[in-house]
């Protein structure tokens, strides 16, 4: 039997790069960290905020996301979109999802 | 009530460069208040909800390892086999080298057994913390700079498997080279303090020139000999290219050279030393050739090494 600290380390490894997909189909809509943990959550993509606010970084840094402060409020806050290239990883990230999908109800023997 | 996210926030940013800081700060604080915000807003209370929120951000140092993308490890799976062997290796030789060294000369001098196995064991000491701390150092730079190691610059392919036995005979040779140039070192760095022959004080005199210390070109000269090292690593570790094969060739000839004219301007050897162990001027010209000899052979060395490796680029 698989133990609780595998089990966890297993599931981390599985959804790691679909935060990701996640991510750049959900900023389609400009938003900032927090609300979109909050959004992600609702949506059925459980993510830690220590995994997310960096992971926004480094898209942004790859290129993938733009971002603006926006600083009417009291609060500064960073805005995140998805880039035109963030748009072209999304699809083809979504294909591969889509692929990978086919593939498993295939090996467990359901169409 | 701030001071917790105060504090929070400071340890993050700590651990980050300094032009991420101010950018990562307002967008952190900002979630983390707006965290709370949330909380209150749902009728918790507002010091248990920050200390909540900071909870699940968890520790700072892993989420500012996020932001900073680095590894939170000294030596990576790609070096550290060959680090523990290295380690293994040098420790085992030179370790025990040192310790025998320091016991045969303080057997020589007549020490009594307490002293000599003191003085022993404080030298196999000292050696090994050098030998873990430098080895160590190494490789974290080498883990931190991939540019240096194998395979960074260009994908990898077949064509990089390394030849099997000629790869374990240059790292035996690695090995070899790095004993005798800390055991060189350590006997060089020893002369002034350990030796065979004393003056009318009781004081040690040393086999050297003291022009080399006063002038401080014995420093120079290990440091030459030590960067010759280093430079014999790079050429293990990293991919050949014409500024590493330049700058290894230039430390490689300039040890030899300086010691040829050490040996030919006779600052080698120290006169008082010589005139203690009553050595005829003959004795001193052989070794003066023999040290010439020793030095044009690794010039020698140091050239068709040098134009063969790059022959085979």
């Amino acid at each position: 039997m698989v133990n609780d600290e595998q089990l966890s380390t297993h599931l981390q490894e599985l959804r790691r790069g679909t935060v990701v997909l996640a991510c750049l189909l959900v900023l389609r809509q400009a938003n900032y960290g927090y609300a979109l943990l909050d959004l992600l959550e609702q949506r059925g993509f459980a993510v830690d905020a220590n995994t997310l606010y960096p992971l926004l970084r480094r898209l942004e840094k790859q290129g993938l996301l733009t971002s603006d402060w926006n600083t009417d409020e009291a609060r500064p806050r960073k805005f995140y979109r998805t880039s035109a290239e963030g748009e072209q990883l999304a699809d083809t990230l979504g294909r591969d999802w889509d692929a990978l999908d086919a593939a498993f109800r295939a090996l467990k023997g359901r169409p | 009530m701030t001071t917790l996210t105060d504090r929070y926030v400071d340890a993050t940013l700590r651990r980050l460069p300094g032009r991420q800081r101010a950018d990562i700060e307002k967008e952190l604080r900002t979630a983390i208040a707006d965290a709370v915000d949330d909380r209150v807003e749902a009728g918790g209370d507002p010091a248990a909800a920050e200390i909540e929120v900071l909870t699940e951000l968890g520790d700072p140092s892993r989420l500012a390892a996020g932001y900073a993308d680095r590894p939170l490890h000294l030596i990576g799976p790609a070096l550290y086999h060959d680090y523990t062997r290295l380690l293994a290796i040098l420790l085992a030789t030179v370790v025990p080298a040192a310790a025998a060294g320091v016991g045969l000369v303080r057997a020589l001098r007549g020490e009594d057994a307490l002293t000599l196995a003191g003085d022993a064991l404080s030298a196999a000491f000292t050696t090994a913390v050098h030998i873990v701390c430098w080895t160590t150092l190494a490789f974290a730079a080498l883990d931190r700079l991939p540019r240096l190691r194998p395979g960074a610059a260009r994908p990898w392919s077949i064509d990089a498997l390394p030849e099997r036995p000629s790869r374990r005979a240059r790292y035996a040779e690695l090995a070899t080279l790095t004993v005798v140039t800390v055991l060189f070192c350590t006997f060089v760095l020893l002369t002034p303090v350990v030796s065979t022959r004393s003056d009318a004080a009781g004081e040690p005199i040393g086999l050297l020139s003291p022009w080399l210390w006063q002038t401080g070109v014995v420093y120079a000269f290990l440091a030459v000999g030590l960067a010759g090292l280093g430079f014999a690593f790079a050429r293990h570790y990293a991919r050949w290219s014409v500024p590493l094969a330049l700058s290894g060739a230039l430390v490689e000839v300039a040890a030899p050279l300086t010691l040829i004219w050490l040996v030919t301007t006779d600052r080698v050897l120290n006169p008082a030393f010589v005139a203690a162990a009553g050595w005829s001027p003959d004795t001193t010209r052989w070794i003066g050739i023999g040290l010439v000899a020793m030095s044009s052979l690794s010039l020698l060395h140091a050239v068709t090494d040098g134009l063969g490796q790059a022959r085979h680029r």
